[in-house]
């Protein structure tokens, strides 16, 4: 009976607790799903928001796990800023639901998706089956992996903060601005850069730099994966090697979430090909601190090919 | 495995209808936005064991068998709740059978608090609350099966879900529930004998906390009381431990996950329907495994179970051993191998079991909890 009266209490205990809202804070509170949109939204709005990432620059994105500390986060979020295009729908889901934050959930403006306001590549046509991997019908969701795209993401983030912070509108907006402005000036550096260094076609292991190989202008014709998602086998391994040395490729990218020793047999049989690791995100490596530096990272790797 | 049976034409009927508009309307992508979304997830098994036979009206019988088929559907029912309907279709004694077993609907605009009203598993403990595809092995450890039933605690139910504002992930979540489980409240002698109550509470307090960005331990603690034939409380009282380790470097090829989870039963007023004369049936099981990931599609697993812990007059003790090997193609599909050794004191033979199990989801399944 005891037992009983004491369970009904908590549960009244648990009625009262739904009717209190957390504390207004003077900085909004923003949780990104990488730590590329953690490093754009720095750039737009420095030290006027707290931001963080969920995810590290060393995971996968599509699989990183739903741990129940990050609904804690995103309880106290003002903005969750994620990729979309079913990046992030392995996980972030169950983070929102989670999460009991009214604020943040689709559809609300405290919940931004920034990839379907860029133009996609890979945008799956005609029937779309698992047979084929795991493919993203709404395009590749690597989209940060190019600076332009970056730098209009980067105006999105401002617009939407403008609206959750009205007095300080004008100072996002300005920070994306600079941000388009750096990113514009250094792409074509970096473009030069690539165009001297001769390299016209990349091996990647998945489909993650899709979108900076587009902007650079470099080919992608084989990719270590022989389809998304499905790890490198030995037999697509020899038809990769078979290209390699038909097409006289010379650069593999091996984006630094994944197994390189698969490289090892490439390396072997392909005279004069180079395999590289590449952080594919902000954190991903030692010195990658900013989206920038993704970026640079990457044409250094293609310059050292030569 | 069922409660009841009934035939499958109807359900089968209403089912197939559903599926088809369901997946010709996915085809069509954008057209009908407000579909729920569908999955069906089906597991089978190979099983050879020394103690079963091949007679298919006993289970767990050897030779091939479909496990289970789980047929989901979920989705938004407004801005302020969402709804899930899950549908299980399973053999018992040679009869198939479909049982609704969860359909409920949860709030999803409410600050700090999810309210959950429906039919669904009670978050007694950690296994009780998973789905058959989602055991850690091929079977639900012994605790599960002997003390709560095959269904586990699995109720009509109200209840809420509380984040509780502390500087780690702490969650008190209490269930008031109908007394509908018949290996816990009623007679095991009269089983058409009703319990005396009309609901039974549980609450659950767990609490996570991270060491850096590669390991986590949970802890929880659940408890649950309700009347049963008896006009007597019927106590359950458990506690789980999670350890998991998932480098954020390379944590796409080597995981860890242990887990240790203990309950106990106390039914008073039951007489040991074997003869004993033993009133106050109390009862406790313990299972501890480990899982070890160590390749990017592969995990090798061990069990250590005991239900009997501490020993009483009414169930012998019951010790059993698993081992594992898994193998898992993609997210959507696995084949798991398990080998049981089982020492029931009841029995007069170890039972050696070895199962192979495939694992498959199609369609849009949401993701399970961490």
């Amino acid at each position: 009976m005891k037992t009983q009266s004491t369970l009904k209490s908590l549960l009244a205990l648990a009625l009262l607790a739904s009717v209190a809202s957390g504390s207004a804070e003077a900085k909004l509170n923003v949780i990104t799903t990488i730590p590329d949109l953690r490093s754009i939204t720095e750039e737009v709005a420095g030290d006027l928001v707290n931001v963080e990432s969920l995810g590290r620059g060393t995971q996968d994105p599509h699989y990183i796990e739903a741990k129940p500390s990050y609904m804690l986060k995103v309880n106290k979020a003002d903005l969750v800023i994620s990729i979309g295009m079913e990046l992030e729908i392995g996980w972030l889901p169950s983070i929102l639901a989670g999460a009991r934050n009214p604020k943040v959930n689709a559809g609300e403006k405290g919940n931004l998706e920034v990839g379907s306001s860029v133009e996609p590549l890979e945008v799956p046509k005609g029937n779309i089956s698992r047979a084929d991997g795991d493919v993203h019908p709404a395009g590749n969701p690597h989209v940060t992996l190019d600076p332009i795209r970056a730098g209009e993401i980067a105006q999105k983030i401002a617009a939407r903060l403008g609206e959750l912070d009205p007095p300080n509108a004008a100072k996002y907006e300005a920070g994306a601005k600079a941000l388009v402005s750096r990113l514009t000036e250094k792409s074509r550096d970096w473009d030069s850069r690539i165009r001297k260094s001769g390299v016209t076609q990349v091996i990647t292991y998945h489909k993650t730099l899709t979108y900076f190989l587009d902007r650079f202008k470099l080919e992608n014709p084989a990719i270590l994966e022989p389809k998304p998602g499905i790890p490198p086998t030995s037999g697509h391994i020899i038809d990769v090697i078979k290209l390699a040395k038909e097409k006289k490729i010379g650069l593999v990218l091996v984006e630094n979430y994944f197994d390189p020793t698969v490289t090892t047999k490439i390396k072997q049989e392909v005279p004069g090909l180079r395999a590289v690791t590449v952080a594919v995100a902000v954190d991903g490596a030692p010195g990658v601190k900013k989206i920038d530096d993704v970026y640079e990272g990457l044409v250094k790797a293609i310059e050292g090919s030569k | 495995m069922f409660h009841s049976k009934r035939s499958l034409r109807p359900f089968v009927f209403v089912l197939v209808s559903v599926l088809v508009h369901s997946v010709s309307a996915r085809a069509e992508v954008a057209g009908k936005p407000f579909n729920p979304d569908l999955s069906v997830n089906f597991l089978g098994l190979l099983r050879d064991s020394t103690n079963a036979s091949e007679n298919r009206s006993t289970a767990p019988y050897n030779g091939l068998s479909l496990q289970e088929a789980e047929i989901q559907f979920y989705s938004n029912v407004d801005a302020y709740l969402k709804a899930v309907a899950l549908f299980s279709v399973a053999e018992d004694s040679g009869t198939w059978g479909i049982d609704p077993e969860e359909v409920y609907v949860e709030t999803t605009s409410i600050p700090f608090v999810t309210f959950r009203g429906g039919k669904y598993k009670l978050a007694l403990g950690k296994h009780n609350q998973l789905h058959t595809h989602a055991f850690p092995f091929i079977d639900a450890p012994l605790f599960q099966t002997k003390i709560l039933g095959e269904e586990g605690l699995n109720a009509t139910a109200l209840g809420a879900s509380l984040l509780v504002p502390l500087p780690w992930f702490s969650e008190l979540t209490v269930q008031g529930f109908s007394l509908a489980n018949e290996d816990l409240y009623n007679d095991p002698v009269a089983s058409t004998s009703p319990p005396t109550g009309k609901t039974g509470f549980l609450a659950r307090y767990r609490n996570l906390f991270e060491f850096g960005d590669d390991a986590t331990l949970e802890l929880g603690a659940s408890a649950s009381t309700g009347k049963n034939a008896f006009g007597l409380s019927t106590k359950l009282a458990g506690g789980d431990v999670t350890l998991k380790w998932r480098p954020a470097e390379g944590g796409k090829y080597h995981a860890l996950i242990w887990n240790t989870e203990y309950l106990r039963a106390i039914r008073a007023g039951r007489t040991d329907p074997g003869g004993s004369g033993v009133n106050d049936e109390k009862i406790g099981g313990l299972a501890s495994y480990v899982q070890l990931q160590f390749a990017e599609r592969w995990w090798i697993q061990a069990r250590a179970e005991i239900l009997g812990a501490p020993h009483n007059e009414v169930e012998p003790v019951h010790t059993k051993q698993s081992g594992l090997l898994g193998f898992f193609p993609s997210e959507f599909s696995g084949f798991r191998l398990q080998y049981d050794h089982e020492v029931d004191h009841a029995r007069p033979k170890p039972d050696h079991a070895v199962t192979l199990q495939y694992n498959v989801t199609i369609g849009a399944h949401p993701a399970h909890a961490y």
